[in-house]
């Protein structure tokens, strides 16, 4: 089996830390707005989104990466994962 | 909601965001209780709001476990098929399960992984953090595939990552070392409680209000301990931890006899 390469760990990795953190800024910010100003609630629901985005969004970018390296298997194994989160998006909301 | 309780449920997704991320669990087992139990919140709400915290501690931690080449990311996705899959069948059956059904499958979950996390504080005891990881060669595909497809269920249906089903059966096997099955398994949760936590969002079931101020506090938690885990041994930890999921199974236990859950 191939091995992960240290450019996929590097994507994959940002792309967490990106939604980790623009996830959590957007509800400390709108909870801290909520608590002083009484609005606010907007901005925590955004975070939300991001966060259950941010898993999406890194099998976007690992199923970029395999194509870009002709990793035809796991660019497939990526498109079955998102097919199948896609799925429960249309069925959930 | 009142400003104590609003602190109240930061310091909890804080507590358990934190020592979650070092024994490496998702804290989703300890979560539910703690709101189902203490704030009364039905089991399924329960259950989205612990779903939206473990994908907070999955992604807090594993951009870390990715960067130190613990994880391996293709080994991950191709188990999230089935995970996913897992996770997806079992939210949309959730909605039919009534909740003290619910309520008594998760009171033997936590047994279970209380029972689990004894044998890891065993293992642990010897197990070298610092040690670079030999190289192995994953067997048995289809198993691993069979008990993902049953770990996404269980994270569907109760809120929790899985690690407990998934850990042991690649280290034991699929012949994946220790380390990299605890943070491969990390790494899926975040996948696999999105897909079921867009089910529960769908429904109503994730109750903003009690979920904001716990993910912010299971960032900050996981976020700090990620970092501080290779100073602290796991095994007073697991410890801990093992002492809590048993109490609150306890607690569950009782109250499904005693008529609660309704």
């Amino acid at each position: 089996m191939k091995r992960d390469t240290p450019r996929e760990e590097r994507l994959v990795a940002l792309t967490l830390k990106i939604g980790a953190y623009s996830a959590f800024a957007c509800i400390v910010v709108g909870l801290v707005l909520h608590h002083a100003a009484g609005f606010g609630n907007g901005v925590t629901a955004a975070g939300m989104i991001v966060l259950l985005a941010t898993p999406v969004l890194r099998i976007i970018v690992a199923g970029v990466q395999f194509l870009r390296e002709r990793d035809l298997q796991y660019v497939l194994v990526s498109l079955g994962v998102l097919g199948i989160v896609m799925l429960a998006y249309w069925l959930g909301v | 909601m009142t400003l104590t309780a609003f602190l109240i449920l930061v310091a909890i997704g804080f507590l358990v965001g934190g020592f979650g991320a070092l024994a490496g669990i998702g804290g989703g087992v300890i979560l539910t209780p703690v709101v189902a139990l203490y704030y009364g919140l039905p089991m399924h709400q329960a259950i989205g709001v612990s779903l939206v915290s473990v994908i907070a501690t999955s992604t807090a931690t594993s951009a870390l476990y990715v960067e130190q080449h613990v994880t391996d990311i293709r080994l991950g996705m191709t188990l999230e098929l089935a995970t996913t899959l897992g996770a997806l069948i079992a939210a949309l059956m959730a909605a039919h399960i009534d909740r003290r059904t619910l309520a008594l499958m998760f009171a033997c979950f936590l047994a279970y992984s209380s029972a689990s996390m004894v044998r890891r504080a065993w293992y642990s005891r010897n197990e070298n953090e610092e040690e670079p990881v030999h190289d192995y060669t994953v067997r048995n595909y289809p198993l691993g595939m069979l008990a993902s497809l049953i770990a996404g269920g269980f994270s569907g249906l109760l809120g929790i990552g899985g690690g407990p089903i998934k850990v042991p059966v690649m280290y034991l096997f699929m012949q994946v070392p220790l380390r990299v099955a605890t943070a491969t398994s990390n790494f899926m949760i975040g996948v696999t409680a999105a897909t079921s936590a867009v089910v529960y969002w769908g429904r109503g079931d994730v109750n903003l209000g009690v979920a904001a101020p716990l993910v912010a506090g299971v960032f900050a938690g996981s976020l700090l301990a990620a970092r501080i885990k290779h100073r602290i041994p796991a095994f007073y930890i697991l410890i801990l931890l093992i002492g809590v999921t048993a109490w609150f199974s306890a607690q569950m236990f009782y109250k499904v006899a005693t008529g609660g859950f309704r």
